[in-house]
């Protein structure tokens, strides 16, 4: 996003709303940091920000890549080209009723890089997809990540996109159960050399009785199970059998 | 490392916050599969919005126009689905959550049905509906570099808005105003829920949460 000054009278409403503290106000006028930036597009919603004389405005350069690949995961009123799905990931639980990409004997893992709060860079996605693909995990292909990624096998991304920074992007894929261990001792290991945060995701199919074992599982490991969740109700049809 | 469990968190997962202040914190999300069943999907979802909004949702809005909060009017939202369509709202009780859910099973529109809450009173509602759950989404917490994130209080609030718009600078603000008596806690809520476009941040809670500022 840009200011434009001859607009801008600096009344700084605009400041406490942006999500990644970009914005300050300088000389009487309002200005972005533009490395801090991540184009979610915030304070040029005039019903969010409510600027009295409309100063904000896309960058040119945001409808090119590199700088593009920021909007398009902080921005989720942009829907992604390929996927079709708005926002950062794919549609992981929402449709497993109808798509089965996670069935029985699998579990889903989407690692939302940079949420809450911090924000992220490719960089730090790209630690902690390299420590996955050494466990041969698949990324999930209907997920702008896989997409942005120059080889999926190794979880590498392009050096010129390494430095955009994002609200947030998530990285998915399904395992067989027996993985259960060794992904979630990678995810461990690499959770400790990050310089941001990320929050975990796991999808699972409940079993015929409507239980859902593998949470003693993962207590069981040390891993914290919050008490809420997202329930898809097998309402979609036609509702995949597995 | 894992942020400790004092409080709960979860796009609709992750919400922070006390199993107490959760019982009254419900997303419901209905939605086509691209690819799969989008076709013909946007009018079904027209009549599911009908169904939500006749339920007085507390929150209700779409990625293409923002919310009911910011302004927004059902038909504005209606006008704007897409091909690929998703009707989200957040309701603040169990009881209004209930009868849409009840609602939305009756219509048999074969659109995949997602809420968000605590787990048990989700399953207990799919019970009583003789609805049988697929699939769990669960939060596995925050990992990471955590003593970088702002205060309890207000991840509570910045997390029931899952796209991240609802900056922590902003609710650190309104926290401010509201412990100086600048604003009523409903208002700095009301406030915060305008970045949220999609819908999903609960105004009720957060001003609970602000309330607590008021009365120091």
């Amino acid at each position: 996003m840009k200011v434009n000054k001859d607009k801008c009278i600096g009344c700084g409403i605009c400041v406490p709303y942006c999500p990644a503290f970009a914005i300050s106000i300088a000389n009487g006028k309002a200005q972005i940091d533009e490395e801090l930036c991540f184009e979610c597009g915030n304070c040029a919603r005039p019903r969010v920000v409510r600027c009295p004389t409309k100063a904000f405005e896309q960058s040119e350069g945001v409808a090119v890549i590199p700088r593009r690949i920021r909007r398009f995961f902080s921005d989720p009123t942009v829907a992604d080209a390929v996927t079709k799905v708005p926002g950062r990931g794919t549609e992981e639980s929402k449709t497993n009723d109808v798509t089965g990409k996670v069935l029985r004997g699998e579990f889903g893992i989407g690692i939302e890089v940079g949420r809450p709060c911090r924000g992220t860079t490719i960089h730090q996605v790209e630690k902690i997809t390299m420590a996955l693909a050494e466990l041969n995990v698949e990324f999930e292909d209907c997920n702008p990540v896989y997409h942005l990624m120059e080889d999926p096998k190794k979880g590498t991304f392009p050096e010129e996109i390494k430095d955009e920074r994002m609200v947030s992007c998530i990285i998915e894929f399904a395992a067989k159960e027996e993985m259960l261990e060794p992904v979630m001792n990678v995810i461990k290991r690499v959770a400790d050399e990050l310089d941001t945060v990320f929050s975990l995701d796991f999808i699972y199919r409940f079993d015929e009785d409507g239980n859902i074992p593998i949470i003693q599982k993962l207590n069981d490991m040390g891993i914290l199970v919050r008490k809420n969740a997202k329930v898809n109700l097998g309402m979609g049809r036609p509702l995949v059998v597995d | 490392m894992l942020i400790k469990e004092e409080k709960d968190l979860t796009h609709s997962l992750h919400r922070r916050g006390s199993e107490e202040s959760l019982q009254n914190d419900y997303i419901i999300l209905v939605t086509s599969a691209y690819g799969y069943n989008h076709e013909g999907a946007r009018d079904k979802l027209l009549k599911v919005l009908d169904v939500v909004f006749e339920a007085e949702p507390d929150n209700l809005g779409s990625n293409e126009t923002g919310t009911i909060y910011s302004g927004v009017t059902i038909e504005e939202i209606k006008e704007n689905l897409t091909d690929v369509p998703r009707v989200r709202c957040c309701f603040a009780s169990k009881e209004k959550m209930f009868k849409v859910i009840k609602k939305i099973h009756e219509m048999d529109l074969g659109l995949s049905v997602v809420i968000s809450g605590l787990i048990d009173n989700v399953i207990d509602m799919a019970n009583e509906l003789d609805i049988k759950p697929h699939t769990v989404n669960l939060s596995l917490e925050v990992w990471g570099n955590v003593e970088t994130l702002p205060p309890e209080d207000v991840l509570e609030v910045v997390t029931m808005c899952g796209h991240g718009l609802v900056a922590s600078g902003l609710v650190e603000k309104y926290i401010e105003d509201v412990t100086k008596g600048k604003i009523s806690p409903r208002k700095a809520a009301e406030k915060v829920a305008h970045p949220c476009v999609c819908g999903f941040f609960n105004p009720d809670r957060a001003e609970k949460i602000f309330a607590k500022y008021a009365q120091k």
